[in-house]
C-alpha cells in the first residue's frame, strides 16, 4: 500500500472540549429562598436547594409562564491536569447552568420563557442527587414566580439522562421533557468506557490501570497518571499516522507479540473503536472520502483503510478522558471495580463490523492476530458488590405519559446513538404493552404516542483535504459528529417543538413538524431509522 | 414483519414492530413507495469510480438499457421503469449513505443489484433493509450468508455462492490436477473467506496461501504474490478475488515469466476487462474459470443475442462483455419479478412473488434457480470454462457440463437442468 504522509494535518487533530459551562451573573444566596437582582428586563435570581446545589433562574418581565429546566452535562469530580484534551485544567465546580449557552438562553428569554437550572450538589455521575435536586427546584421557581404554569425540562449529555429521568418518575411536575445526546444507563456506559480503556491498554500500553483505582487521594493520582498515559498513546499514534498513516509504528510502550506488530497499528485502534462501540465517522473523518490528487488506486485504500483509522483516532481520543474520568469516579461511588469483561466474547461483538471494516482491520489476518491478543491478555474483573452498587443508581424505564422529544447525533463519539434507541426501544415496548392492555380491556383506541425521536446524521462525505491532499482537521467538526454537537438553530427547534408539546399536550407531528425540523438543518425524522444498538447492553 | 401504519400524532417504528399484526392495515397497492400510475423507481449501488470499478461500473448501464428496452415496449404493466444509479466508490460507509438517499430520499420501490459484500453487509444492518420491508433483488455477490432466509427476509441473490464456487473448483481440481502443487491468491475478507471455508471443507489443501486486503491491490503488491507463488513453486493457482486484483496479479506474472495453470474465480474473470487493465491475451489463454453463463461473445445462445442487439440500441458504445451480460440479465429478471408481483405491486407483493415464483424466471444462467419461501439463494451452479487466444471463454472438454450444489455439505453433482427460455424479444409475458 502506498505510504501515505500527513505530517502537517495530524498535529491539528484536537479533541473538542467536552466541558461547556455557561456562567450567569446571579445574585449569591445560600438559602432556599431565591435572591433576585429585581432587573428589568430580565430578572436573576439565585440560591441554593437544601443540598447546597447553587441555582440559577432568569425571568423577563414578560414571563409567558412556561419554564425550562436545563440539565447540564458530565463535570468530573476531581480537578483535571492542564495539558489533558476536552478537560484540561478543569476544577471542579458547580457553577448553575440555566441552558445549553447564553445565545440560546438570551432567544428563549426573548420570547417571553424562564429557564432555570441548577449546578447540582455534586459533580461527576449525579443523576440521583441531581433529580432531587432539580425537583425543589422546580417547587422553588414556581413558588417565587407564581405565574408559573408550565414547567419543561431539557438537558444534555448526563443532564440528557437526567432529564428523561425527570419525565420518567415526575411526569406530575412537567408538561414535556427533551433529553438531547443522552447518556445511557451507567451499566452499559461503564462497559464501553472499560472496554475502550482495556483496549487501548492491551494493544498500546500495559502499565495503564484502566480501572480498579485505590481510594484516596492514591487512586486519583492513578486516574490522572492513567489519563497522562492515555495521551500519550494517542499522541504517538499521531505521530506515527503523521510518518506513514499505511503502516504507521506501534508506539514503544506497546508489549503486544512482534508478530502482531506486523498489522498496522492503525488496525488496533479501529479495533478498539468497533469492539467499544464508538462511531467510525469522527468530527473530520468520514470513512468515505480520499484526497483527490491521489492515484484512484491509492484512493481506493484510503477510503478503507486509512480514513476510517482516522475517525478512530478522533473518535477515540474524544471518548478517552472521559472514559478515565468517569471509571474513577463510579468506582469511588461504587465502592470497588465495576468493569468487567472476563467473560466478554471481543470476536462476537464485532462479528459484523468486521465485514463491513475488513480493509481498515487489514484483513482477516489482522482480524484474527488482533483478536487472538484480546483473547490472551488479562481480563478485568470487578468487584460483585460494587457493581451491584452501580445497579441501585438509576436507570430508565422508558415509560413516559409526558411529551418527549429525543435528538443525538448518530455519530457522537461519547454518547452513540445507541444510548438513544435504547430509550425508544423500552418505550416501544412501554406503549406496546399499554395497547395490549387497552385492547384486553375492551378500548380499541391507540395509547399516545408520546415520543418523538430526531436524529443528525453526517453528511456522506465531509472530510476535508488541502490543496496538497493532506485532511485538514482545522474545521468546524462535521455535523452529526463529535459529542452533543448542537447549533443554536437545532436547540432552538427543540425549544420551540417543547413549547409546542407543552401547550398542546403532544408532539407536533405531520407537515409542520418536518418544516420546523428541515428550517432547523440537520434534523430528520426517520420512523424507519434505528441506531445500532450497543452491543454490550447485552453483556 | 414490519407494516407501515400511520398512527395519530407521530409514528414509532419500533413499536409498530413490537406490536406486529396489531397495526395491520392494507395499503392501497397505487399508493406503495416507488410505485405510481406511470413509474416504479428502482435503485442500485455500485462503484462507478475508483480502483474497483473496472467492469462494475457497466452493469447499472445495462440495467439501464434494458429496462430502457422495455419502456419503448410498453413498460411493467403500462408502468416505466426507472432505475436510479448511486456511486458508492466501494466503501461500505458511503453505501449506507447512498442507500439512505435511495430509500428515503429518492423513496425506491426496490433495490436490484446492489454490489459488494462488505458494502451490502452493512447497508442491510444500517439501513434497515429488512425492518423496512424493502425488497433487495438480486444481489451482486455471492456471500454465502446472504443466503441465510431468516437475517436476510427481505432480499435474494442471484449469484452462486462463493462457497458452491469453491466446491465446484475443488472438485475440478481433484479431478484433473491431483498431485500438482496447488497454490490461492485470496481477498483477506469474507467474500475469500467464503471460498476459502468451502475448498477446506472440500478437502482442498493449498501449498502456498496468499491473502490480500480489499483496497490494497496494485501491482506492487502482486509482485509480492507472485514471490511467493513461485518460491512455492505452486503449478495450478486458484484466484479468488475482483477484476481489479486479478489484472496486476497476471500481467506481474506474466512479466516474471511465471505461468502457473491459472484457475479464476468467476468474480474476476471477465475476459475483456482484463485486457483493458492491461492483461495481454497470451497470458489469459489457457485460464480456467468457473462461468454460469454463456459467453459474451456466443451469438448462438439465444438470450446473449437478444441482449446483444438490445446493448448496441439502448448502451451505444459500450463493449458488450460478462458485466453488460450480467446487467441485463439481472433487467430481464427484474421485469419478471415485477410482473409477478401484479398489476398494483407493492413491495409485500414483490417479495412474496419472488418466494412463489422466483424459481421459474427466465435467466441467462444455466443453473436452477433456488427461490422459494424458505429460500432466497440464486443461483445454484458453475460449468467449467477455458479461456482461448482471442480473449473467448469456451466450455472446458467442449460442452457445457454443470455443477449444481448447496453452500453447505451437499455433495457436487452434474445436473441435467434446462433453463427456461429466453422470452419472445426479450420481453417477458408472465
Amino acid at each position: 500500500m502506498r505510504n501515505f504522509k500527513f505530517k502537517r494535518a495530524l498535529t491539528l487533530i484536537a479533541v473538542t472540549s467536552l466541558l461547556s459551562i455557561t456562567v450567569v451573573s446571579i445574585p449569591t444566596a445560600a438559602q432556599a429562598a431565591p435572591a433576585c437582582d429585581g432587573k428589568v428586563p430580565v430578572q436573576t435570581c439565585g440560591g441554593a436547594t437544601s443540598d447546597g446545589a447553587p441555582y440559577a433562574m432568569m425571568v423577563p418581565a414578560n414571563f409567558n409562564g412556561t419554564v425550562y429546566l436545563y440539565s447540564h452535562g458530565y463535570r468530573p469530580n476531581v480537578a483535571v491536569p492542564a495539558g489533558i484534551p476536552g478537560y484540561g485544567g478543569y476544577t471542579v465546580t458547580n457553577t448553575p447552568q440555566p441552558g445549553p449557552n447564553a445565545t440560546v438562553i438570551g432567544a428563549l428569554l426573548a420570547k417571553g420563557y424562564g429557564v432555570v437550572g441548577s449546578g447540582f450538589a455534586r459533580q461527576g455521575w449525579n443523576a440521583d442527587s441531581a433529580i432531587k435536586t432539580n425537583v425543589e427546584l422546580v417547587g422553588l421557581f414556581k413558588k417565587q414566580f407564581t405565574k408559573t404554569t408550565k414547567v419543561v425540562a431539557w438537558g444534555e449529555s448526563l443532564g440528557g439522562f437526567i432529564t428523561q429521568a425527570l419525565a420518567e418518575k415526575h411526569s406530575d411536575l412537567f408538561s414535556a421533557a427533551a433529553p438531547l445526546c443522552m447518556a445511557s444507563d451507567i451499566t452499559p456506559l461503564m462497559t464501553m468506557a472499560g472496554d475502550a480503556l482495556w483496549g487501548i491498554k492491551t494493544f498500546f500500553d500495559p502499565t495503564i490501570k484502566g480501572g480498579n483505582y485505590s481510594a484516596g487521594a492514591a487512586g486519583y493520582a492513578e486516574a490522572m497518571g492513567d489519563l497522562v498515559k492515555v495521551f500519550t498513546v494517542i499522541g504517538t499514534l499521531q505521530a506515527a499516522f503523521a510518518a506513514n498513516a499505511s503502516a504507521p509504528a506501534w508506539p514503544a510502550t506497546s508489549k503486544v507479540p512482534d508478530a502482531i506488530k506486523a498489522i498496522p497499528s492503525r488496525s488496533a485502534l479501529v479495533m478498539i473503536a468497533l469492539m467499544s462501540g464508538i462511531p467510525m465517522q469522527s468530527a473530520h473523518f468520514d470513512s468515505t472520502s480520499a484526497p483527490s490528487v491521489l492515484p484512484v488506486a491509492s484512493q481506493t485504500s484510503f477510503i478503507l483503510a486509512i480514513n476510517p483509522a482516522f475517525a478512530a483516532l478522533e473518535n477515540v481520543a474524544n471518548a478517552a478522558a472521559l472514559a478515565v474520568l468517569a471509571t474513577h469516579d463510579l468506582e469511588l461511588q461504587a465502592g470497588g471495580a465495576v468493569f468487567d469483561n472476563t467473560t466478554t466474547d471481543y470476536a462476537a461483538r464485532i462479528a459484523e463490523e468486521q465485514f463491513i471494516w475488513a480493509s481498515a482491520l487489514s484483513g482477516n489476518s489482522g482480524i484474527g492476530g488482533l483478536l487472538s491478543v484480546l483473547a490472551a491478555s488479562p481480563r478485568a474483573k470487578a468487584n460483585p458488590a460494587a457493581v451491584e452498587k452501580l445497579k441501585t443508581l438509576t436507570s430508565h424505564s422508558g415509560k413516559v405519559d409526558i411529551p418527549t422529544i429525543l435528538f443525538t447525533g448518530t455519530a457522537d463519539p461519547v454518547t452513540t446513538a445507541g444510548n438513544q434507541q435504547s430509550v425508544v426501544d423500552k418505550y416501544a415496548t412501554y406503549w406496546a404493552d399499554k395497547w395490549v392492555a387497552a385492547r384486553k380491556a375492551g378500548d380499541r383506541k391507540r395509547p399516545a404516542n408520546n415520543q418523538l425521536v430526531l436524529w443528525n446524521f453526517p453528511s456522506a462525505k465531509y472530510t476535508k483535504y488541502t490543496a496538497a491532499g493532506a485532511p485538514d482537521t482545522s474545521v468546524p467538526a462535521a455535523t452529526g459528529t463529535n459529542h452533543c454537537n448542537f447549533t443554536t438553530s437545532q436547540y432552538m427547534a427543540i425549544a420551540d417543538l417543547l413549547a409546542y408539546a407543552s401547550a398542546n399536550g403532544k408532539n407536533l407531528s405531520g407537515g409542520p413538524l418536518l418544516t420546523k425540523i428541515r428550517k432547523a438543518g440537520n434534523m430528520t425524522y426517520d420512523r424507519g431509522y434505528s441506531a445500532p444498538q450497543l452491543k454490550y447492553y447485552g453483556g | 414483519m414490519i407494516r407501515k401504519t400511520r398512527v395519530k400524532g407521530t409514528w414509532l417504528a419500533a413499536t409498530v414492530l413490537a406490536v406486529g399484526s396489531l397495526f395491520a392495515t392494507a395499503l392501497p397497492a397505487h399508493a406503495e413507495t416507488g410505485v405510481s400510475s406511470s413509474e416504479i423507481k428502482l435503485g442500485i449501488t455500485l462503484p462507478l469510480t475508483g480502483a474497483a470499478s473496472p467492469g462494475y461500473n457497466k452493469i447499472g448501464n445495462a440495467m439501464n438499457a434494458y429496462f430502457k428496452y422495455v419502456n419503448d415496449n410498453g413498460g411493467v404493466n403500462g408502468r416505466k421503469i426507472t432505475l436510479i444509479q448511486k456511486n458508492d466508490e466501494y466503501s461500505p460507509q458511503l453505501s449506507i449513505a447512498k442507500t439512505n438517499e435511495l430509500v428515503l430520499k429518492d423513496k425506491v420501490f426496490a433495490l436490484v443489484g446492489p454490489l459488494g459484500t462488505a458494502n451490502y453487509t452493512s447497508v442491510h444492518k444500517s439501513v434497515g433493509i429488512a425492518k423496512r420491508g424493502v425488497p433487495s433483488l438480486f444481489l451482486n455477490t455471492g456471500f454465502s450468508g446472504f443466503g441465510n432466509k431468516k437475517t436476510y427476509p427481505t432480499s435474494f441473490m442471484i449469484l452462486p455462492s462463493y462457497a458452491m464456487e469453491a466446491k465446484i473448483m475443488a472438485k475440478f481440481l481433484k479431478e484433473n490436477y491431483a498431485g500438482k502443487k496447488l497454490g490461492i491468491v485470496y481477498q483477506n475478507d469474507e467474500f475469500g473467506i467464503d471460498g476459502l471455508g468451502a475448498f477446506k471443507a472440500a478437502g482442498t489443501k493449498f501449498d502456498v496461501s496468499v491473502a490480500y486486503t480489499s483496497g490494497t491491490q496494485s501491482a506492487a503488491t502482486a509482485q509480492t504474490w507472485v514471490s511467493q507463488l513461485a518460491a512455492g513453486g505452486a503449478q495450478v493457482v486458484v484466484f479468488f478475488g475482483v477484476t481489479s486484483a486479478t489484472a496486476p496479479l497476471l500481467a506481474v506474472a506474466a512479466a516474471a515469466k511465471y505461468a502457473p495453470q491459472w484457475i479464476l474465480g468467476s468474480v474476476g474473470a471477465d475476459p475483456l476487462t482484463l485486457r483493458a487493465l492491461g492483461v495481454p491475451l497470451a497470458v489469459l489463454n489457457g485460464a480456467l474459470t468457473p462461468a454460469g453463463n454463456p459467453s459474451p461473445n456466443d451469438t448462438s445462445d439465444e438470450y446473449v443475442k437478444q441482449f446483444q442487439e438490445i446493448n448496441t440500441k439502448y448502451n451505444t458504445g459500450t463493449a458488450f462483455d460478462d458485466y453488460v451480460l450480467q446487467g441485463m440479465n439481472i433487467g430481464l429478471m427484474t421485469v419478471q419479478a415485477l410482473r409477478a408481483a401484479g398489476s398494483n405491486p407493492t413491495r409485500k407483493g414483490l417479495i412474496s412473488a419472488m418466494e412463489n415464483k422466483g424459481s421459474t424466471f427466465a435467466s441467462v444462467a444455466y443453473s436452477p434457480l433456488g427461490y422459494s419461501k424458505t429460500s432466497n439463494v440464486g443461483h445454484t451452479g458453475y460449468y467449467m470454462a477455458v479461456m482461448d487466444a482471442n480473449g473467448d471463454r469456451k466450455p472446458f472438454g467442449g460442452k457445457v457440463t454443470l455443477y449444481t450444489t448447496d453452500s453447505g455439505s451437499g455433495p457436487v453433482v452434474v445436473s441435467t437442468f434446462k433453463r427456461p427460455a429466453m422470452p419472445a424479444k426479450g420481453l417477458p409475458n408472465n
